[in-house]
């Protein structure tokens, strides 16, 4: 590439090629900035035609309480995503927030909040776990996190055992972020709007966020930019493990209960939406506001299945061949990109 | 020299060439033409329109106007299918082999012969042999994977697949880029053979050394339109480069050598008896504050490997390394940077650039720390961020359209002044460069030799290493010659000659 044609190192039409240069970028910038925004708007428009119970408000609103599990547990995802990763065991770490919070508050242990706390502390140990034998290890990420996605939903459902394998959620803070909402919105939208936004700054403005992205466009050359690459890496697996026990708790409070099948099968919604929002599996490009929207989409989709009466196994079927077309379509983008 | 080379017809020749790219002209009528049996090379800085042209010849862009003839026939180049049948084969500058296959899969690949599954390995072996033998390369076992013979002969094998098409018009995108002298060298009796054969070969280059060296005629292009066409043996390459830029070029390497002051300076960094596993054996030097040293030898040579273990990313790394008299140890990146040492490697595309991200980002990766909000708090101060990089991009000079612009749409010579602002911006006091200029135009060149020297001049020490000894001697104080691993020889600027270099780049053995 000696010889690109659109920014030359002498200076002829200069004027003339930055005005249409960058007619041309906007256009495909706002496509790939807002693309996936109107696929969002062209399914809410189809579903809205051929459902008209589909756009009511009550049933928006449900939408977003169905998707703020997936939708918080994405965020984590995508970080490691980004990092050219992928975390398996994000539906297992959620079941495993939910059984140890509820067997300290069930027991009294200690009061709601540390428990909480403890909870998520034993899902970011989880993904420090990951984090430390994919790098340390040199695992490769899906053989460690299909390993520690078995391993610990059994130890979940082993704390699930001592109560019979079954908690019910009883706390009264879980009941109130599951039932009450400000204005319109549900406190568990609020929690996911909440969480999106600190994430969405550590992303875009701290320098651990900026070396996601240089880790995940050149992980060699960043390297040898003195940047502890190891270490940022643990770190975005130790938070994806923190978000997942975040969308486990969350999950519980909308079920009010635990049962050893939380969170069975998550992580494909996870992965999916991440995928939706335009992350690519090699890593290096991954916005969250897209994943919440990659997030919706799946949410959307499942929600008009369910309105329209198409069985639950039916609706896994399509689940699926949503991954699929994602990453045909992320593999597509590549291609063109590189021709 | 081919007698009837100036009759002959042309074997192919482009005609009123223009192609157009959203917003930029590329090619403006451009006339270009080669003759049976000449080594005619395509000479222009970046964005000249070398590629682009060839890129039209192999099939990958087809032409807004003008007419390509190939033996006074028009054809038609809309696929890079009808440019192999038509007989026009290319060897692009990044090589396409894949590293885990062999000589000869690599050769064949995607047209293996054979019925069916089956391959027909027999007749791959004999074919890939017999044209390994016919352009001269006997010395290249086809069993071995790619990834074990050196890049010099990968080019070989490149060139070998190329000519298992028997093309008519060869071209090759700056083959000599990654050689030493010695497999330029050899590169190039390979191709007179193939001119002999009657092959039309077109090169391009950015070492001019060579054009003047080895090629018959010249075409030059600036600016996406043809400027003329040369007899090379009628030429010099001050003329060929004033063609080039359209301007005098005085001074190319440093202006100021004659006038360099305080010469004895304190040492910075000593290294005393480094070995790197068997490529670096027993190597002892200091380097003074404010000096560039110019680090040569043949590729392979143990030069590459002594600069990485400064920085760090060497293993099995033996002997005592001191920074300002104290004994350091310097296993990774960023220890080194620690110690106040940065090193651009030679893999720009591998080991530096970050193409999907900003020019700002790219330069500022390794500095983040320095535009915290506070020391605590790891928030990049984007104001602060920008202001800076900015900065940069004036004091060297990186065309873009602003600092936001993704590094992968900038030229080859803008990307790397961006990572070299990356160091500069960092601020460090030893700077290592491997190959700090291959693959870019002479004008980016000409600017990073002047950001060198600007640099000496500030206080910091400079250690290039090049294979181009040119070069070498052009810019360094101090010119140290590797020869297999050991530190063969010292040259002082004043007592460097062009002949002495070569002679102990060599190994002490007298140079033809």
């Amino acid at each position: 590439m000696t010889n690109n044609p659109l920014e030359t190192s002498s200076t002829p039409p200069l004027a003339k090629r930055t005005v249409e240069f960058r007619k041309g970028e906007v256009i495909s910038s706002i496509f790939s900035q807002f693309g996936i925004l109107f696929i969002v708007i062209l399914l809410a428009i189809v579903f809205g035609a051929t459902a008209p119970r589909f756009l009511l408000v009550q049933n928006i609103v449900n939408i977003f309480k169905q998707v703020s599990v997936v939708a918080i547990m994405a965020i984590g995802m995508t970080m490691v995503i980004l990092i050219g990763g992928i975390d398996l065991s994000v539906g297992s770490v959620a079941l495993l927030a939910g059984a140890t919070t509820m067997y300290f508050i069930n027991h009294e242990v200690t009061n709601t909040p540390i428990a909480i706390l403890l909870g998520l502390l034993a899902s970011a140990l989880v993904g420090l776990l990951n984090g430390v034998l994919v790098e340390k290890a040199k695992i490769s990420p899906i053989i460690v996190t299909l390993g520690t996605m078995i391993a610990i939903r059994g130890l979940a459902q082993s704390i699930l055992w001592l109560d019979n394998s079954w908690a019910w959620v009883k706390a009264p803070l879980f009941k109130f972020v599951a039932n009450e909402s400000i204005l319109f919105f549900p406190l568990v939208v609020i929690v996911m709007l909440v969480m999106y936004l600190i994430f969405w700054f550590i992303l875009s403005q701290t320098s651990f966020g900026r070396y996601l992205y240089a880790i995940g466009g050149n992980q060699k050359a960043t390297y040898l930019c003195g940047i502890p690459v190891e270490r940022v890496k643990i770190f975005a697996y130790t938070l994806c493990g923190f978000t997942a026990g975040v969308g486990g708790l969350v999950l519980i409070s909308r079920l009010s209960a635990v049962s050893p099948a939380v969170g069975l099968r998550i992580e494909f919604d996870v992965i999916t939406a991440v995928i939706l929002g335009g992350a690519s599996l090699s890593g290096g490009s991954g916005r969250l506001e897209k994943t919440l929207l990659g997030a919706i989409i799946v949410g959307m989709i499942l929600n008009y299945l369910t309105i329209k009466g198409i069985p639950g196994t039916l609706q896994s079927a399509v689940n699926g061949f949503i991954i699929l077309i994602a990453a045909v379509l992320d593999r597509l983008s590549k291609v063109r990109s590189a021709g | 020299m081919t007698q009837s080379l100036q009759e002959s017809p042309p074997i192919l020749e482009m005609t009123g060439i223009t192609k157009r790219f959203p917003g930029v002209l590329a090619l403006n009528r451009v006339n270009f033409s080669v003759k049976r049996g000449e080594i005619h090379s395509l000479i222009g800085q970046n964005g000249a329109g070398k590629s682009t042209l060839m890129k039209i010849l192999a099939g990958v862009y087809s032409a807004d106007e003008g007419t390509i003839c190939m033996e006074e026939q028009p054809i038609h180049l809309r696929h890079p299918s009808d440019s192999l049948n038509k007989g026009i084969a290319i060897v692009y500058q990044e090589l396409s082999l894949l590293p885990n296959l062999t000589v000869a899969q690599n050769i064949f690949l995607g047209r293996e012969p054979g019925k069916w599954l089956l391959l027909d390995n027999k007749t791959i072996f004999n074919r890939s042999r017999q044209i390994l033998e016919s352009v001269g390369i006997d010395h290249i076992d086809i069993h071995t994977k790619i990834a074990d013979i050196p890049l010099a002969q990968r080019q070989l094998v490149e060139i070998a697949k190329a000519l298992s098409h028997n093309p008519k018009v060869l071209i090759l995108d700056e083959p000599t880029a990654p050689l030493t002298g010695d497999d330029t060298k050899h590169l190039f009796d390979i191709l007179k053979r193939l001119r002999s054969q009657g092959v039309a070969i077109i090169f391009i280059t950015h070492r001019l050394k060579e054009v003047i060296t080895y090629c018959d005629r010249g075409t030059v292009l600036r600016n996406g339109q043809t400027v003329g066409c040369v007899d090379i043996h009628n030429t010099s390459e001050s003329a060929l480069i004033e063609m080039m830029i359209g301007q005098k070029l005085e001074n190319f390497y440093r202006s100021d050598t004659a006038t360099k002051h305080l010469p004895k300076q304190e040492v910075v960094l000593e290294v005393q008896g480094l070995s790197v596993g068997k490529k670096v054996r027993d190597v002892t030097f200091q380097v003074r504050r404010g000096e560039i040293i110019g680090i040569t030898g043949l590729l392979g040579a143990g030069q590459n490997e002594l600069a990485r273990a400064l920085f760090g990313i060497e293993n099995q790394v033996a002997g005592v390394i001191r920074r300002n008299g104290k004994p350091v140890r310097i296993s990774s990146p960023s220890e080194a940077i620690y110690h106040g040492i940065c090193l651009l490697t030679e893999n720009r595309k591998e080991e530096g650039l970050i193409l999907e991200m900003s020019v700002k980002e790219n330069m500022t990766l390794p500095s983040l720390a320095f535009f915290r909000l506070s020391k605590w708090i790891p928030v990049v101060n984007h104001r602060k961020e920008h202001s800076r990089v900015e900065e940069f991009i004036r004091k060297v000079n990186i065309v873009t359209r602003s600092a936001n612009t993704r590094l992968r749409t900038l030229s080859g010579g803008n990307q790397q002044k961006t990572i070299v602002a990356r160091w500069l911006l960092r601020n460090l006091e030893i700077l290592l460069f491997i190959e700090p200029t291959r693959g870019i135009d002479v004008g980016a060149k000409a600017e990073i030799y002047r950001l060198l020297s600007s640099l000496a001049n500030e206080g910091k020490s400079i250690i290039v290493v090049s294979t181009d000894h040119v070069e070498v001697m052009g810019i360094s104080d101090r010119v140290f010659v590797m020869y297999k691993g050991r530190l063969a020889k010292i040259f002082d600027k004043v007592e460097v000659s062009e002949e002495k270099l070569l002679f102990e780049i060599q190994g002490g053995v007298p140079h033809d």
